[in-house]
């Protein structure tokens, strides 16, 4: 039987003040779950409605950062194929300085009664040829790399015949950029029977002339040859560039993407991850709340006016 | 003197002895739910005598404490804090369906898919990257088949719930009208209903968290039940409730008057709410996820060249429509050089480019894309998760509140009872003290004769 005291007064019965308790005991509880998941998993956004903001930011940035990391990965495996490439455009340099050192070596009325001194040198270019048409064909994983597009395996016949496609594979470095990790073999040496590897290009002239050993052959030699030879060779050189800044480049990308995939890593842990030192604090807070509701509930059988009665 | 005296001693000692059994059944019951704490009504016997001495005490009767008006609050309270516990429930559940942020949810699922076009393009004539990337579309349209078919397993199963509250809200309605009957019946002899009342009392609890109902209480005693304004139980006549519809235009309709009931409150209104507006809503959403899924990626794939340089555009990769249909096309499942990855339909080049692999990859944030529309379904989907939340935390408090202002009233305070004990306790040895004080009168007065 009960009465309110005055206005706004409630009389509280021992089931008002249990359920109270248990009120209290339930949220102590609820809050120490959510700090201790907090902690466990590292995160503050374990489920949407956490942040739902937040958690849709997550998305995005986890897709941008995945986007990132195989930007990085592209531009690695550019850098490598470039690498490679690199390395065979100098070996490709030495071989036709070495051709040209040959070629300059021809003095025309000294040599033009010594054929098996012209067989050596004809022989000593031919094989000149023949390892450029190896060089040509060199491969990484598998593709021959300067085959552009065209063509897995190789990107010249034995006869020094362009096989290749028309463009360098290129891989994506960044939002919207492409960047060749080769050049074509079309570039470098030309193509078809006249390029440079062909039957009838600049190296099988020589070998020819060489061969024929007259005066004016040789004197073929020392000038349209020697001629043909060094535009060849300034367009070898100039593609050598190109893959060495386009390597360059790649290496710049590479080093952004992994500076992007740092800031967006950051701005994730800003978003999502727990601050231990403040959540450790809160949680301590929290237990002692509870357990301090657990007593005021250890407490609410024991005072009463029952006891007081015998 | 003496026959007066001694009757009303023992009309004391009957009052007090109702009194005590007041008490003692108030003490017994408080933890009683919906027991309503009860007091003894006394008053003065008008007195037979000549110089106007009273006739002693009388039991009117024992009352209840009862507050009609706290009484409805507290019921309406529970009905409100019900509907939107269930709904909270609900949409936990469908908050489950998408594990996000984690590395296994759709999200992750669609970036790695994405990146996997670049390994095409890293090694175009490679048929172990086609593959992958094959795999990987299998996996994503398994993970939007089963997130569909979660979403209709909580649309089934919230469909479920509401027609066995229904049926069980059926049942206490038609309770209602019978203790209503009884009631009266037993008011109408002159006994008090106490115990049936606090047993109806219970029954209208259960009936506002169920399904919102509004015990009116009548002048006769008997208690109407309405819900959303449509009287259900009329002394002893009970209606029963029917559902109608099913996912998008579920509801509830009054048998006999066929007339549409609009609960706002109770836990059925709360899974209607989930069942009509919020499932299908997800539902869509995940459906148009999936659509722009295959639509972004069929387009792409439409302006590139197979690996033998045909066109893309009779090789779509996703066919179906919706969450539920989306499937990877069987002919690149059985043969992934059909996936057009080549920019050029020249050959040789087609069977070496990834020229379109690489424009594939770059969509992963296409404003047109599943991305963008699925990271939206994630944003809303947490955001009424967290305001559910927050309204059932709200409602708890005044839900509590008005319980324990109720209590206040109804409820058996054991300190008081124990003070009333005392009261009760003291006269009814004063009674007791009197008759044989009476005795002792009668004796002196025979033994003086």
């Amino acid at each position: 039987m009960t009465d309110v005291l005055g206005s706004g007064a409630i009389s509280y019965t021992p089931s008002i003040i249990a359920d109270q308790l248990i009120t209290g005991i339930n949220s102590d509880q609820a809050q120490q779950a959510t700090l201790e998941q907090e902690l466990s998993s590292g995160d503050v956004i374990n489920q949407p409605s956490d942040n739902p903001a937040g958690a849709a930011d997550l998305l995005q940035l986890n897709a941008t950062l995945a986007r990132t990391q195989q930007y990085a990965a592209n531009a690695t495996d550019g850098t490598a194929w470039l690498s490679l490439g690199n390395a065979t455009m100098n070996q490709i340099m030495s071989a036709l300085q070495q051709a040209q050192q040959t070629v300059l070596s021809v003095s025309g009325a000294q040599l033009a009664n010594e054929p098996g001194a012209l067989q050596g040198l004809a022989t000593q270019v031919s094989s000149i040829r023949q390892a450029l048409i190896n060089l040509a064909n060199t491969t990484y994983g598998g593709q021959a790399i300067f085959s552009g597009t065209g063509n897995v395996t190789q990107a010249y016949d034995q006869n020094g015949n362009y096989v290749g496609g028309g463009s360098a594979p290129t891989r994506t470095v960044a939002p919207g950029v492409q960047v060749a990790v080769g050049v074509t073999g079309g570039q470098v040496f030309g193509s078809g029977t006249t390029g440079l590897l062909g039957t009838t290009g600049v190296l099988a002239q020589i070998v020819q002339d060489l061969q024929t050993g007259t005066t004016a052959s040789l004197n073929n030699v020392q000038n349209a040859d020697a001629q043909a030879l060094s535009t060849a060779i300034t367009q070898v050189s100039d593609q050598a560039a190109e893959m060495g800044a386009n390597y360059q480049r790649m290496q710049a990308f590479a080093q952004q993407a992994t500076n992007s995939q740092q800031v967006l890593q950051g701005q994730i842990s800003g978003i999502d991850s727990t601050n231990v030192a403040q959540v450790s604090t809160q949680l301590t807070e929290a237990q002692q709340s509870y357990q301090s509701a657990l007593w005021a509930t250890s407490q609410l059988s024991q005072d009463s006016l029952v006891q007081f009665l015998s | 003197m003496g026959d007066l005296a001694l009757n009303i001693a023992a009309s004391g000692l009957n009052a007090q002895q109702t009194a005590m059994d007041t008490i003692s059944e108030n003490l017994t019951n408080a933890n009683t739910p919906g027991y309503i704490s009860e007091k003894v009504l006394l008053t003065v016997n008008a007195g037979g005598d000549l110089l106007g001495v009273g006739d002693g005490v009388r039991v009117v009767g024992v009352a209840q404490n009862g507050d009609g008006l706290l009484a409805t609050n507290a019921q309406q309270s529970q009905g409100v804090l019900a509907q939107s516990t269930s709904l909270q429930q609900v949409l936990q559940g469908a908050q489950a369906v998408f594990p996000e942020p984690s590395s296994s949810g759709i999200s992750a699922d669609l970036s790695t898919f994405w990146q996997s076009w670049d390994a095409i393009s890293q090694d175009p004539s490679n048929p172990a990257p086609r593959t992958a990337v094959v795999d990987l579309a299998q996996s994503l349209a398994s993970d939007f088949q089963q997130a569909s078919q979660q979403l209709s397993n909580l649309q089934s199963n919230a469909q479920a719930q509401v027609a066995s509250s229904v049926s069980s809200a059926n049942t206490m309605l038609q309770q209602v009208a019978t203790l209503n009957g009884q009631i009266t019946t037993t008011e109408g002899s002159g006994a008090p209903a106490n115990a049936l009342i606090d047993q109806r009392n219970q029954i209208l609890n259960q009936l506002a968290t169920t399904i919102g109902a509004v015990g009116v209480a009548q002048p006769n005693g008997t208690m109407n039940v309405d819900v959303g304004g449509v009287t259900l139980v009329q002394n002893t006549w009970s209606d029963t409730v029917t559902t109608t519809g099913g996912a998008g235009d579920m509801g509830l309709v009054a048998k006999a008057s066929g007339v549409t009931l609009a609960t706002s409150s109770g836990s059925v209104a709360g899974q209607l709410a989930a069942i009509n507006q919020y499932l299908p809503a997800y539902q869509s959403q995940l459906d148009a996820t999936a659509n722009d899924l295959a639509t972004t990626v069929n387009t792409q794939l439409a302006a590139g060249y197979t690996a033998t340089g045909a066109s893309g555009s009779g090789y779509p990769l996703f066919q179906g429509s919706g969450a539920a249909g989306l499937s990877v096309n069987s002919a690149i499942v059985g043969n992934p050089q059909l996936i057009a990855a080549s920019s050029t339909g020249t050959l040789p080049d087609a069977s070496n480019d990834g020229g379109n692999a690489q424009a594939m990859a770059e969509l992963y944030n296409s404003p047109t894309g599943p991305d963008v529309k699925y990271q939206s379904l994630i944003q809303g989907l947490g955001s009424q998760v967290q305001a559910v939340n927050n309204q059932v935390q709200a409602q708890t408090s005044v839900a509590n509140a008005s319980q324990e202002n109720l209590q206040s009233i109804e409820g058996v305070n054991t300190n008081d009872e124990m003070v009333q004990m005392l009261t009760y306790q003291q006269a009814y040895q004063a009674s007791a003290k009197l008759v044989s004080t009476v005795d002792t009168m009668m004796q002196s007065l025979i033994q003086a004769s």
